[in-house]
């Protein structure tokens, strides 16, 4: 159908590496482990780097377990945080004595005022309170140092709250090639057969990115679009048919037809342009992160392509060295009902800091039990960081002082908004792509 | 029940009362003489307690004495020459000592003396030892006998005394006769007063000694052999003493400066200790400044022993590892001292005093000071007076550390032992000890939770559950040795639950107001605090009883309990209800307190009673008789006002200020004691009736009982009569009203009117209507409409309830309960489910549609284990048992597969029915859940469906559904059945696995195939399944897992809770091994 062969304009190729090892699953089995081994190994990781990010700040300072805590003495502690929330559903409430009278659809936000912040080490846990503790901004699972003191009624009084700071970032590649403009597009959200998706709004979108729309100046942008990345929600899929019962023949075709679709219009882009498909939360994949890769038997057509690519969520890999970590937005919206902020970039500019892209995993969001690491810790910070599934499109160009530098972008649903974003490898430019089917328009920022 | 109930015990038939919260003594009396302790004086002589100075050592424990000073009461700053002390008296006993020289000249000898101990306003303790009062009782003065024969009777008194207790060390038994003019309670008498003899004895057990003397006869000279009817010769000695000066249980007492000693010689650890003589006390009644609580000191503590596995500790063996303790001080929030004694060391907890010691010597004695300096006045835990205390206690015995019971007030004096047989049909009998600890209440949270409020699992961590809403980590006592044996870590851990175990029965004292109700409680029945849980329910009343027949000059005979129990007598009346589902508003006419209106409208008392051979002989003029359904007579009020109308009438005038009194306070201390007051009112009111029809208590009378439940009948019957006579289409009303069902005393009527303003509206009317007709102060009430209700039979019943026309208040029930032990969770579910479906949503096709597929899931082996887990306590070892129980059948079989974590005796079992051979006994097919879980035992879903889900179901659908049997039980959804193949069994250590299409089940050959080729084209739709099987139980997992890592409060360890009790621990069990049998699925497709 697509004869690339035959385009005057040839499309631009970036070198790409997949970094998923550390969120393959396959060797992992569930074999009655529990939760506080990944507690321990995340402490112990960033343990080390928030020593050395204390005795900076406070170089007299001793650090000392929760423990060791002598009453007065100005001294430094780490520890992973646990928030009391008042408001926190609880699986427990399922068996409450009586029916709540408050219906049990949960609100979007749990934060109360009366929310407070614990700091826990192996040892034990102390409350912290102060002037400069605010349980909004915090959440269970991230681990910080904290300088202050234990005031006479077992609490910590908190003098100043330390985080990790972004984490070592590679060297962002110098333009060796001219500095080509290389663009990679992120799209997600496009939950075919969904009630609120237009088909052919998805169409445009596959032809924009194949080259079949527009005049040679379009074709020419689109040619520079090395890559493709949908982030997760592809299909809208009925789970409510799937009820232990055998299911109906009808409902058999309602169940496929979503999957059908998408496999269609991969193929097209698989044709044209590598392409990088995540699971998202409403996808027919697992449910805890990190999220193992669509499986095959579902895209029957684009499989065939060595270009399609079934990635893990989250989703890591090297675009001509660039550095690109993305989610399909479980660990952002889970923040964002457990803390709060201006802006959905501002969540991702935090978890960069904390060097932890999931610290509500596990206590709210769904993980696997890890007991030799915490895949989520960020080693090494990216230059991209995006996260699908969000309302609308922001971005924003992170920059800390010692010079690491790291796009940040919220990839709107493309159901709702018909938006796509798309990246320059050459300088971290951003713009979105709004697709609409009475108008074509690219909107550059 | 059923049959019982009809026989008009008052066992089953309670005084009529509204389901309140802290139902206090809704057990009503007991009919089982072995329920009822009969209960006795027992004379203690001070010196047989005390120990010897050189028995005494010094813990001699470094740093502890420190600490210990930090947590003092403070020092009081006191003038014993000018000030009056004035304290709230919290335990009042007496003790044999040696009269006192000063205040009681006139004896010497052995004498009682009364102790009372209580605290002031400024938080002191205060021992008060009350001198001269002295031990009596009656009997009527035989005819012919007058004051010249005193002497002589005493005199042959005083020899038969001593012949029969020979080797007593008083110098005298009979102090003083004297003879008085009384009356006889019993029977109405036209004679105002009669003569009777006084008879004081030195000491109160010869109170009980002497009336056995007199009951047998003695010879007199002149009269001949007499044999006497004793009057109040059953009055334990402190409730004599208290009656006499007005004390009531919990009251405060002042005494004035000069009227008292201060006691020079410290014989006890009070701050404030004196001596008086008991006409000197003045005693304060509980109202305006004086209803308020002093600052007492409460301690709760909880112990940990390391048993050995497989056993439950014992006290000969295993040593007490660590005691946490909580200290409040009443009447603030937070508690004041928070510490731990633990064996060997232990890691700091925050915000707790961690002590640790490196002998169990030190442990146990440390406790020992720390319970004397803390001094608390008030003692509670979790089953602290059945286990912890009689532990310690017995530890220390087989330690051989005999100063360690020093725990009471009494310097050097230990705790008093007594061994008990506590039976009771849910426990079994069981040996244990009662451990007496001088001035110090104990008040154990399990019994007043067992003796308040019917619940199906007392466990703590049930209750909990239950009142505050919060699951306890339950740590197993397997495990606990281990902890134990671990590191300071470890223990810390375990200091951390036994901290907790120590802080939950404080919380559950605050939330459900236990000091305040039981404090109310005492002072309203005028018994004693510590009667109040360790004593039968009669006391009250007959304290009650004796209070007011000395006022008004009479005598309570000591008739003991001549009925058999078997004397019954007709019950309350049930009107034969309508079955059915009405869904048209039903008003409720209730009967205000109807039995002691009853009582008061009618005069009903033992003083009013007249028997039948009196009543031609007194020629009481019939206009002042009152003759009752029953055939009874009893004389109106102009002749004598009785005095059980007279005490009901105080309860109820008071109940009624105490709850205006609660409408206008706004301190919330306050408005807890005002609540506590009006229920206590309330329950006291309601148990007179009980009194009187219990024939083994202490005073019974049918005749007034049996008339009570006689005008019950008729007063419903009359209501039913006038409403439906007056409320139909005849009169000019829309509908003809119909009585659907009455008990007791309500009556439902449906007015027929569709709106539930409408049906208030001619509720309200009736109620006014027919209370009109009544004897005053006999009051018929409306309360409440039901709208819709489903009635379906005597007793059992459901509905919407609703006090105002906007909207309903609640679902209420009754007889629907599904709190039985023997149930498991799914049958309360499903008939929670069933009663909102169609009551609140008013949707039957969608209950029905729910209990379908809920009986699919069941047989389908889709159910939620832990909903079908059932639960008994292990009481006693298998071979005890006579027949054979599925519990302790499968606790033997656990012990053979491993003794360590087996249940023993003590603990409670928990088993699923599971599918067994044909013909299999009941008591076979009982298997443990975890066992079940780890090894796919097929459970029988038959079993649930018969045994458990039919029954409820049915009762709630018949009325209903035509043949709901049918439809619900048997219907198609019934047919696919699913059972899990055990990996156990025998056979299938021969079966050869092969693997089958995931589509169809067809068996395939290739090992790397999952479908066959027919199932080919369904690939996506087959994946689809696997994995959204693999999110759920994700999802699933991950909830469970951190709410139990919430549950303990600690994200950096392991989840070791067992707590069978949790709703969520098999669940999270299961979660856990079903996850890695879908991922194996989820596998397949990795080809």
């Amino acid at each position: 159908m697509v004869e690339l062969a035959e385009t005057r304009l040839p499309r631009k190729q970036a070198a790409y590496t997949p970094k998923d090892e550390e969120f393959d699953l396959r060797s992992q089995k569930y074999k009655g482990q529990q939760y506080s081994h990944l507690y321990y190994c995340r402490l112990h990781k960033l343990r080390e780097v928030l020593t050395s990010v204390a005795q900076q700040s406070y170089p007299k300072a001793r650090v000392r377990t929760i423990l060791g805590l002598e009453e007065g003495e100005d001294c430094i502690v780490i520890g992973t945080l646990y928030k009391q929330m008042q408001l926190k559903p609880s699986i427990l409430d399922e068996y409450a004595k009586e029916r709540s009278v408050i219906p049990l659809v949960s609100p979007r936000n749990f934060v109360h005022a009366n929310d407070y912040l614990i700091l826990e080490d192996e040892s034990g846990r102390i409350r912290l309170v102060g002037d400069t503790v605010f349980p909004t901004a915090y959440v269970t699972g991230v681990v910080i140092a904290v300088y202050g003191y234990e005031g006479s009624d077992g609490e910590f009084v908190v003098k100043q709250m330390l985080e990790p700071g972004l984490a070592p970032q590679g060297q962002f590649p110098s333009q060796s090639s001219s500095g080509e403009d290389k663009y990679v597009a992120l799209v997600s959200g496009l939950r075919t057969c969904a009630s609120e998706a237009n088909p052919l709004q998805f169409q445009l979108l596959v032809d924009y990115l194949t080259g079949h729309l527009g005049d040679e100046k379009e074709q020419s942008a689109a040619a520079k679009v090395v890559h493709v990345v949908i982030a997760g929600d592809s299909v809208h899929l009925q789970y409510n048919l799937l009820t232990g019962q055998s299911v109906q023949s009808k409902d058999q075709q309602k169940l496929v037809e979503p999957i059908k679709e998408l496999d269609l219009a991969l193929t097209q882009l698989a044709a044209a342009v590598p392409t990088d498909i995540m699971p998202g939360s409403n996808d027919p994949a697992n449910f805890s992160l990190p999220q193992q890769p669509l499986h095959a038997c579902l895209f029957p057509g684009a499989s065939v392509y060595s270009t399609f690519f079934a990635a893990t969520n989250p989703h890591c890999f090297e675009l001509d060295g660039v550095r690109i970590l993305g989610t399909s937005g479980q660990n952002i919206d889970d923040l964002d009902k457990y803390s709060v902020a201006d802006s959905k970039v501002e969540f991702m500019e935090r978890t960069l800091r904390w060097r932890h892209i999931a610290p509500t995993a596990p206590d709210t969001l769904g993980c696997y039990p890890y007991t030799d690491r915490d895949p989520f810790i960020l080693n090494a910070c990216p230059h991209i960081y995006f996260c699908g599934n969000q309302k609308k499109y922001e971005t924003k160009l992170l920059q800390d002082e010692r010079g690491r530098t790291v796009r940040l972008i919220s990839v709107p649903r493309f159901c709702d908004t018909g938006v796509a974003v798309l990246v320059n490898l050459k300088n971290l430019d951003c713009h979105s792509l709004s697709l609409s089917t009475d108008m074509l328009k690219s909107n550059g920022i | 029940m059923d049959s019982k109930r009809k026989a008009g015990n008052p066992s089953t038939t309670l005084p009529p009362s509204k389901r309140v919260q802290g139902n206090l003594q809704s057990s009503a009396f007991p009919s089982q003489p072995t329920d009822e302790e009969e209960d006795y004086d027992e004379d203690v002589f001070m010196e047989e307690l005390l120990l010897r100075d050189e028995e005494l050592r010094d813990s001699g424990i470094e740093g502890l004495s420190a600490r210990l000073s930090r947590w003092r009461r403070p020092q009081p700053q006191f003038d014993f020459k000018l000030q009056n002390i004035v304290f709230q008296q919290l335990d009042i006993d007496y003790i044999i000592g040696e009269s006192n020289k000063q205040l009681t000249p006139q004896r010497s000898g052995p004498v009682a003396i009364l102790r009372m101990f209580g605290v002031t306003t400024e938080g002191h303790s205060v021992c008060c030892n009350v001198h001269g009062f002295q031990p009596y009782f009656y009997i009527s003065c035989p005819d012919g006998m007058g004051p010249d024969d005193i002497p002589k009777f005493k005199h042959i008194l005083e020899a038969k005394m001593r012949e029969s207790n020979r080797n007593s060390k008083s110098p005298i038994f009979i102090t003083n006769v004297e003879l008085m003019h009384k009356r006889s309670l019993m029977y109405y008498q036209q004679q105002k007063s009669r003569l009777f003899l006084k008879i004081t004895v030195a000491l109160p057990t010869m109170v009980a000694a002497c009336r056995g003397i007199l009951e047998r006869g003695i010879l007199i000279e002149g009269l001949g052999q007499k044999s006497f009817l004793t009057y109040e010769s059953n009055v334990l000695f402190a409730l004599r003493f208290m009656i006499d000066c007005d004390i009531v249980g919990g009251n405060w007492i002042e005494i004035i400066a000069g009227s008292y000693f201060d006691t020079g010689r410290k014989l006890t650890y009070c701050q404030l200790e004196i001596d008086v003589l008991y006409d000197k006390l003045i005693s304060h009644s509980p109202s305006g400044q004086y209803s308020k609580m002093a600052p007492f000191r409460i301690l709760s503590f909880d112990i940990e022993c390391a048993g050995r596995k497989g056993h439950f500790p014992e006290p000969e063996h295993d040593p007490v590892i660590q005691i946490a303790n909580l200290l409040t001080i009443q009447g603030e929030d937070k508690p004041k001292v928070r510490n731990v004694l633990t064996l060997k060391s232990c890691s700091p907890i925050v915000g707790v005093d961690v002590m640790s010691f490196d002998t169990e010597r030190e442990v146990l004695l440390a406790w020992r000071d720390l319970v004397r300096e803390l001094d608390p006045d008030i003692i509670i835990g979790y089953n602290i007076c059945k286990f912890d205390l009689p532990y310690l206690i017995e530890r220390a015995e087989a330690l051989k550390i005999v100063e360690f019971p020093i725990l009471g007030r009494i310097r050097n004096s230990c705790v008093r032992v007594k061994d008990t047989s506590f039976s009771s049909r849910q426990y079994g009998t069981r040996e244990s000890k009662e451990i007496l600890i001088e001035g110090r209440v104990q008040f154990d949270l399990l019994q007043a939770m067992q003796r308040d409020y019917k619940l199906s699992s007392y466990s703590l961590n049930s209750v909990s559950a239950h009142f505050l809403g919060e699951q306890k980590e339950d740590v197993h006592h397997s495990i606990i040795a281990d902890l134990q044996n671990g590191n300071a870590e470890t223990r810390r851990r375990l200091a951390v639950y036994c901290l907790k175990d120590a802080y939950l029965p404080q919380r559950l004292l605050d939330k459900l107001m236990f000091i305040y109700n039981y404090i109310e409680m005492a002072r309203v029945t005028g018994v004693p605090i510590s009667f109040l849980l360790a004593r039968g329910q009669s006391i009250k009343v007959l304290s009650q009883i004796l209070r007011k027949s000395k006022q008004k000059n009479l005598l309570v005979p000591n008739v003991k309990g001549q009925g058999s129990g078997q004397d019954t007598f007709e019950g309350a009346t049930v009107l034969e209800a309508k079955a059915g589902f009405h869904e048209k508003p039903i008003a409720t006419l209730d009967f205000a307190s109807l039995y002691p209106s009853i009582m008061m409208a009618y005069n009903l008392c033992y003083c009013t009673l007249v028997r039948a051979e009196d009543i031609s002989k007194l020629n009481i003029p019939p206009e002042h008789i009152s003759r009752t359904p029953s055939g009874e007579s009893f004389v109106k009020p102009v002749l004598e006002k009785g005095i059980l109308p007279e005490i009901l009438e105080e309860l109820l005038a008071a109940r009624k200020r105490a709850k205006a009194d609660l409408k206008e306070a706004t301190d919330p201390l306050e408005k807890a004691v005002l609540d506590g007051r009006q229920l206590a009112l309330k329950i006291s009111a309601n148990s007179v009736y009980g009194f009187t029809g219990a024939t083994v208590g202490q005073l019974p009378c049918l005749e007034i009982s049996s008339s009570v439940t006689s005008y019950g009948r008729q007063m419903i019957e009359h209501t039913k009569k006038l409403v439906e006579e007056r409320y139909n289409i005849k009169n000019g009303y829309e509908f003809d009203a119909e009585v659907v069902y009455g008990d007791t005393d309500s009556v439902m009527v449906q007015f027929g009117v569709s709106g539930v303003e409408q049906a208030m509206k001619l509720g309200r009317e009736a109620a006014e209507h027919i209370s009109a007709t009544f004897t005053k102060p006999i009051k018929l009430e409306f309360e409440k409409v039901y709208f819709p209700y489903l009635l379906i039979s005597k007793k059992r019943y459901a509905g919407l309830l609703w006090t105002k026309p906007e909207v309903h208040d609640k679902m209420d029930t009754k007889g629907i309960e599904t709190v039985r032990r023997d149930n498991c969770l799914l049958v309360k579910n499903v008939v929670t489910e069933c009663l909102h479906k169609i009551l609140i949503d008013r949707d039957i096709p969608g209950a029905v549609q729910f209990v379908k597929s809920t009986i699919s899931d069941l047989l389908m082996n889709r159910m939620d284990l832990s909903l079908l887990v059932i639960t008994k306590g292990l009481t006693k070892t298998g071979d005890d048992y006579a027949v054979k129980a599925a519990h302790v059948e499968l606790a033997e079989r656990m012990r053979k597969r491993d003794a360590a974590t087996a249940p023993s005796v003590g603990d409670r079992v928990p088993y699923v029915i599971i599918k067994a051979a044909k013909g299999a006994k009941a008591y076979e097919k009982s298997e443990d859940p975890i066992y079940v879980l780890e090894n796919n035992i097929p459970i029988d879903p038959q079993y649930y469906l018969e045994n458990q889900l039919s029954k409820p179901l049915l009762r709630i659908f018949e009325p209903i559904l035509k043949n709901a049997s049918k439809e619900l039980l048997h219907g198609s959804h019934t047919r696919a059945v699913s059972i899990s193949t055990p990996s156990n069994s025998g056979i299938m250590k021969f079966a050869k696995k092969q693997l089958s299409c995931i589509g169809c089940k067809t068996p395939i050959s290739g090992e790397d195939q999952t479908l066959c080729k027919h199932c080919k084209g369904r690939e996506a739709e087959l994946y689809y399944r696997t994995v959204s099987n693999v999110r759920d139980l994700e999802t699933l997992f991950n909830r469970l897992w951190t709410q139990c890592q919430r549950c303990q409060g600690s994200l950096h360890q392991d989840v070791l809770c067992t707590s069978r009790d949790c709703p969520i621990f098999y669940r999270r069990k299961k979660a856990q091994k079903d996850l890695s049998e879908a991922e194996v699925q989820l596998e397949r497709w990795d080809f």
